[in-house]
């Protein structure tokens, strides 16, 4: 019967299965409270005299709890799997990050244009100082962008805690595809620096 | 009932230890010594020894003496090529198969060398059960602990070492957070923890949360070739430049004085090492490159953590190579706090992982430890690729699933390749195991939906399931490990291990019984040709109890090179009661000649 009830639960969502409202905003002490306190219930320590079948289940459990923990604790994540479970996953990954976010065209094309004309620098046997300046300054409009992106992510997050209202997920959806966009950028930057 | 202990299987030293009435303890031989070396001997004769004898026979006959074997878990023959040359007993194996040493003319896998030293604290834990008059003494089942940044294969190898001697491995914890679970025994202490364990061969660090009872891992970092024998090397290799004599007994010799001198530098600002003298300055500058390795890891573990080196609240050493101050001076610089070391650095560990055996059988809920996988899971995709599927640092249990298809029509099979490591290329990651997933129902290329579900439980040990979603079929799943041992392989040396256990014990019974003999009749022998016994006449000693004594030695002579070990014992006794008489005789005459102010050899 325990096992059965066990079993069941783990079709909640993550969630459901701590407890709490599908809410972007989390009290982070709270929220560990609840992980330390759930890891007590479920986890196989506690089960190595029990039958096979609760033995299985405290693994499958604990194992939901850790994945659970996991997506939640991280406000990114958390984001992603909130649109997931409303339907509203953004494409996959190939798409994120070939096709160019309508707000970033200007900045990514001015990039493209500085990065061709360090290749060619390089190329040419510059100095690294040189370049390497230039990358530097290429980099700070898109560190821009992305710190304008964390408010508008935190700013949205509350509304949708406010309102419940899915408009507001379909703007988290943009701002989180652009998001991972400018994170390649970065990471494109990053690279070509220490290449 | 049957006993459960916490094993610390060191690369230099393992330690045994109990839970009694609520305070882990660690078990002790007579002279008070909790450390096993972690050494394997076997003798001509295939006598197998374990610990301080097996160290002593390092000295003697190096080339049959196996040490540092845990640097081979898990290991396949192309991963230790390099080292392989630095010791002095033959590491083998065939081409992509497990590594095997050679001790006389027998191989083992490593796992097999661990089982010895495995039994040796199992029967250590034994005896002391049976001395504090336990009904039943039996140890059947133990918690292990491994360095936190062991893989897969490196923890199942540990786990095979253990249900070859005999145990059942109840779980497999890691070392730095078993050192926490001792060190949060006697307070209730919440905060962060850094545990940084440099032991004999490894390199662990572990960034904890404690909170409510609740050790949660939050991230770990090492290198599990990285420790204090490292630094042995460096010392050898110093001294070694300017010698000839290079015998694997020499060889060993050496090693003996450099661990010496690397402990006396510990204590002392000056020691000398082959004649020479060494200052603390000159092996602080020759062994910083190591200790300077060892801060990468931590650096990176905080990251990991989300946290900065302020952040942290406590320090706790761990490893006997801690002790060396040039050690703690880094590990505080990094965090900027004196690390903790009151418990012994050799000994926490064992004691944490008797906390650990004993939360698992009494369900006592005071305490729970949250770990975490080192290293990422991934499988190969398309073009040599790895594709994560659980990322490191997730808390274990963990699960993570990858979905499946076909290429062409009908084909109802898919190979699988799991591999471990954070590097973005197959060949740059550790190839744990390779599968084939059978019994696809056959469908159109593309159409089936095979799910593939990696389950890591809280030993970090992997196991794979799958289930193609259209028909809801399970999937047969044969894992052959890329270095492991199969089950079948355990099982066999399961049971060869029981027959060599007892052989071994009877060896070792047989030697033990001649050695007695062999020092009876030495003394006899002394005593019939010391111009004393010509002196002593026939009123002392009998004509008739010289000619049973010389019967007796010679009945004993006879016998010594048998086999049969009751005989050689009886002989013994025979000639020890016969000898009785003659040697209060001459005791006798021995004080006499004292008293009369004569040396013994005068009269």
């Amino acid at each position: 019967m325990r096992v059965r009830k066990l079993l069941r639960s783990l079709n909640l969502d993550f969630f459901s299965f701590l407890s709490l409202p599908r809410k972007l905003n989390l009290d982070m002490a709270d929220f560990e409270q609840r992980y330390r306190a759930l890891s007590r219930q479920f986890h196989p320590d506690y089960f190595y005299n029990a039958a096979p079948a609760e033995r299985r289940a405290s693994l499958e459990k604990s194992s939901y709890l850790n994945d659970a923990y996991r997506t939640l604790r991280h406000p990114i994540s958390r984001v992603e799997y909130l649109l997931k479970l409303e339907g509203l996953a953004p494409q996959g990954p190939e798409q994120a990050s070939k096709q160019v976010p309508a707000g970033l065209l200007e900045e990514v094309f001015a990039l493209n244009e500085e990065l061709d004309e360090v290749r060619e620098q390089r190329s040419s046997g510059a100095a690294p100082d040189v370049w390497k300046g230039r990358l530097e300054r290429a980099r700070l409009p898109i560190e821009a962008k992305r710190a304008e992106h964390e408010a508008q992510l935190q700013e949205l997050s509350a509304r949708w805690d406010a309102t419940g209202d899915r408009a507001v997920l379909e703007s988290l959806r943009d701002r989180i595809l652009e998001r991972n966009y400018i994170t390649n950028l970065l990471a494109g930057i990053e690279r070509e620096l220490n290449s | 009932m049957s006993k459960v202990v916490g094993i610390d299987l060191g690369t230099t030293n393992s330690l045994v230890a109990y839970v009694k009435n609520g305070v882990p303890i660690v078990i002790r031989d007579t002279d008070g010594d909790g450390l096993v070396p972690s050494v394997v001997s076997v003798s001509q004769d295939n006598t197998i020894h374990v610990g301080r004898e097996a160290q002593r026979r390092l000295l003697t006959d190096a080339a049959r003496t196996a040490y540092s074997v845990k640097r081979f878990m898990g290991k396949g023959r192309e991963d230790v090529r390099h080292e392989a040359e630095h010791f002095p007993f033959r590491v083998g194996g065939d081409s992509g198969e497990v590594v095997r040493i050679g001790l006389g003319d027998r191989e083992f896998t490593p796992p097999e060398i661990s089982a010895f030293i495995l039994r040796e604290l199992k029967h250590r834990a034994e005896e002391h059960f049976a001395e504090q008059g336990e009904v039943d003494n039996e140890v059947d089942r133990a918690v292990i602990t491994v360095p936190a940044y062991f893989n897969d294969a490196q923890r199942t190898a540990t786990r095979d070492a253990g249900r070859i001697a005999g145990l059942e491995v109840l779980r497999i914890i890691n070392e730095p957070t078993a050192a926490s679970l001792a060190y949060g025994l006697d307070k209730k202490h919440s905060g962060v923890v850094a545990v940084y364990d440099l032991g004999g061969g490894t390199f662990d660090i572990s960034i904890l949360r404690v909170e409510d009872g609740v050790f949660q891992v939050l991230s770990t970092n090492g290198d599990t070739h990285l420790g204090g024998d490292d630094i042995d090397v460096l010392l050898m290799d110093r001294v070694l430049a300017g010698r000839v004599d290079r015998t694997p007994e020499a060889v060993q010799e050496l090693r003996k004085a450099v661990i010496q001198a690397k402990l006396d530098l510990s204590e002392r600002d000056e020691t000398t090492l082959n004649g020479q003298p060494i200052s603390r300055a000159e092996f602080e500058a020759l062994i910083a490159p190591i200790v300077e390795r060892t801060l990468g890891p931590c650096r990176q573990a905080l990251t990991d953590a989300g946290l900065e080196p302020s952040q942290i609240d406590e320090v706790v050493l761990v490893g006997g190579s801690t002790r060396i101050p040039l050690v703690r001076r880094k590990v505080e610089e990094l965090f900027g706090r004196r690390p903790h070391s009151e418990l012994n650095p050799d000994e926490v560990v064992a004691l944490g992982a008797a906390v650990q055996a004993d939360i698992l059988v009494t369900g006592n809920r005071e305490m729970l430890l949250l770990d975490v996988t080192p290293l990422s899971l991934g499988i190969e995709t398309m073009g040599g690729v790895v594709s994560k599927i659980i990322l490191r640092n997730s808390t274990i249990p963990a699960t993570g699933s990858e979905m499946f298809t076909t290429a062409v029509d009908n084909q109802t099979a898919v190979d699988i390749h799991v591999l471990q490591g954070e590097r973005e290329l197959v060949a740059d990651n550790r190839s744990l195991y390779r599968f084939k997933l059978r019994g696809i129902p056959p469908m159109p290329a593309g159409l089936p939906r095979v799910q593939v579900q990696f389950q890591i439980d809280a030993s970090g040990i992997l196991s794979v399931t799958a289930r193609e979603l259209r028909t809801e079929i399970e999937q047969t799943i044969e894992v052959k490990p890329s270095y492991g041992l199969t089950d079948e392989e355990v099982e066999r040396m399961l049971l060869e291990s029981f027959e060599h256990a007892e052989a071994d014990f009877a060896a070792r019974q047989l030697i033990e019984a001649r050695n007695e003999a062999e020092s009876v009749i030495q003394a006899t022998e002394k005593s019939l040709r010391s111009p004393e016994f010509a002196s002593i006449d026939t009123t002392e000693i009998s004509a008739d109890e010289r000619k049973k004594i010389e019967s007796v030695l010679a009945g004993l002579k006879m016998v010594l090179k048998s086999t049969d070990r009751e005989t050689i014992q009886k002989w013994t006794h025979a000639l020890n009661d016969a000898t009785q008489h003659l040697a209060e005789v001459m005791m006798n005459r021995s004080v006499s000649a004292a008293l009369a102010g004569k040396n013994v050899d005068d009269v």
